[in-house]
């Protein structure tokens, strides 16, 4: 398999997302989402009663960091519709097609064009979060914590990367059974909100009381990671299995 | 092993699409550097043909071979070894890229060598006169523009069979002219065969050597240009022109039993006759026997249109 020709194949989809205001502007306004979101909660807290906000602050974040997952995961579905469905629609496919692409090489071109922008806007997000919390402390003086906390780093930086593989394998699987990007983009909304469940998971071990116990944090992290791997390996190697040029073509 | 003499074998190809069967059990052979002429009418299976020539299709029945590779066990090298001209190829390039930018992509993804890319392009670019317009976007040049661009692609890696699906349509008579003219000089400079699907008859008859005709996914007819023109021609057109005498040369014409027409045109007369292959001649000698002292005899050439109409009005039955 030679991998530069999937490098080459996502680097030209990306930049052929990017001319889709829908995808540039999605791609930009989620990004800028998530982390104004997260700092918004964190100055909302500090600023507003620092006694209970700095003393809650650890608790909200095991919420907030599968949030920041929920919201970044929406970009990959969007790329990942106009990659294949986009090209069927721009009667690109054809001559791609033709090419001596492998299937696989095709596939990995496709989930790399949507997974490399994602883990950026992830990353991105999570950076952008942590200095915004770190001004917020600092211009109070309270001491630096990390939020999202290490439980909601482990989180994002695993659940996410395999929650990435398994809608764009998912936009793949229904890439064969659609004509027009603006139906793939529904459906890609609709599994979207299906995919984000196991990342709500975390979110239980809140109380009534507003605080969490750091082991049951740690512990459905591990689930939903878990979950999300199981849910990225078992879609991709469907998508994989089930890609049909025939179909993409007779469609 | 199995050699293979023709570039392109078809054996017994079928394609189903639900109750439909698009491509019947089809039988071709395409001779080494020719070009190919696959006539129909639409929706009679040419563009399925292609398609599964070219491996984007999964034939349900039969096989084909490109230059003695199996499209179902060698997809991926039969690939390396065709070029595609998708039906409305002009509107199957990546709008935003420039032309260049198009051309270097799939140069990449055929695997022509790095160091040959630039140079490659530019020939092509340059034989298309499209080298003015490489930064353009592709969206921006003129369809024929656009057409000629996706055939350079087509043409990028060299491939020994290049599939042309309907090359000339959407174009206006100049740039149709124009890459016909590029389908023909491209054959003889590297001797490439070509397989072109069209329902355009004076195109097939100005550009192939040889043709098939399909119809309903089934050959009708196949074999050399030249010679099915000839065979099948029920009548033809005769050009007359005389020293003096042409009232009496068009009377002598038409009391003969195979002509069935005559009409004068100035200082000529053409006169149509039934089995031209036999009674040419026939029509020759009986002027001449009569004094007439002939200044022209030409024949009018002959078309594909009554062949081609004949045989799928008729289904393949001569």
């Amino acid at each position: 398999m030679a991998l530069y020709k999937s490098i080459l194949v996502a680097k030209v989809d990306l930049k052929m997302a990017m001319k889709v205001r829908m995808v540039k502007f999605g791609l930009i306004g989620i990004g800028a989402l998530g982390p104004l979101m997260m700092i918004g909660i964190v100055a909302l807290l500090v600023y507003g009663d620092p006694v209970i906000g700095l003393l809650i602050l650890p608790s909200i974040s095991a919420i907030l960091a599968p949030m920041l997952g929920m919201i970044v995961i929406i970009p990959a579905s969007m790329i990942a519709a106009n990659a294949l469905v986009g090209e069927k629609e721009m009667n690109t496919l054809e001559p791609l097609l033709s090419t001596p692409l492998t299937d696989r090489e095709l596939l990995l071109g496709k989930l790399l064009s949507s997974f490399v922008p994602s883990m950026a806007l992830l990353l991105g997000s999570i950076v952008v979060s942590e200095i915004g919390t770190f001004i917020i402390l600092w211009s109070v003086g309270a001491e630096f914590i990390l939020i999202p906390g290490i439980p909601g780093l482990f989180l994002l930086l695993t659940a996410g990367p395999t929650l990435i593989v398994a809608i764009v394998a998912v936009m793949i699987l229904i890439s064969g059974k659609v004509k027009r990007v603006y139906e793939a983009y529904q459906m890609s909304g609709a599994i979207v909100m299906v995919f984000i469940i196991p990342m709500m998971l975390p979110m239980m071990t809140m109380e009534a009381t507003g605080t969490v116990d750091i082991n049951l944090v740690w512990m459905w992290n591990i689930i939903t990671f878990l979950i999300t791997l199981v849910l990225a390996a078992s879609t991709w190697a469907l998508a994989v299995r089930r890609f049909n040029r025939d179909t993409m073509i007779s469609m | 092993m199995v050699i293979k003499l023709d570039e392109v074998v078809i054996s017994g190809l079928t394609k189903n699409f639900d109750d439909l069967t698009a491509v019947d059990h089809i039988e071709l052979n395409v001779p080494k550097g020719s070009i190919y002429g696959l006539l129909g009418p639409n929706g009679a299976g040419k563009s399925t043909t292609i398609r599964l020539l070219c491996t984007l299709l999964k034939p349900d029945d039969g096989t084909a071979y490109v230059s003695g590779l199996d499209i179902i066990e060698s997809p991926v090298q039969v690939r390396e070894i065709t070029g595609i001209l998708p039906e409305e190829g002009n509107h199957t390039l990546y709008q935003t890229l420039s032309g260049y930018e198009n051309l270097e992509y799939f140069a990449r993804l055929y695997d022509v060598p790095e160091e040959e890319i630039p140079e490659r392009i530019e020939e092509l670019l340059t034989f298309m006169d499209l080298w003015d317009r490489k930064d353009d976007p592709a969206g921006e040049l003129s369809t024929g523009n656009r057409q000629r661009l996706a055939l350079c692609r087509a043409l990028l890696h060299k491939p020994k069979v290049l599939l042309l699906d309907e090359p000339t349509a959407a174009l206006d008579p100049v740039a149709a002219k124009r890459v016909r003219e590029l389908i023909l000089s491209f054959s003889e400079k590297y001797g490439q065969t070509f397989f072109i699907n069209s329902h355009n008859l004076s195109e097939v008859q100005r550009m192939c050597d040889k043709i098939a005709i399909i119809d309903e996914g089934k050959i009708l007819l196949s074999g050399d240009t030249q010679e099915l023109r000839t065979r099948f021609q029920t009548s033809q057109d005769f050009r007359i022109r005389v020293v003096d005498d042409l009232e009496k040369a068009g009377s002598i014409a038409e009391s003969l039993d195979f002509v069935t027409s005559m009409k004068k045109e100035a200082d000529t007369i053409v006169v149509t006759i039934e089995d031209p292959f036999n009674n040419n001649s026939n029509l020759m000698q009986s002027l001449l026997s009569q004094g007439i002292k002939l200044v022209e005899f030409a024949e009018e050439e002959a078309t594909l249109e009554d062949l081609y109409l004949d045989v799928i009005k008729e289904g393949g039955a001569k």
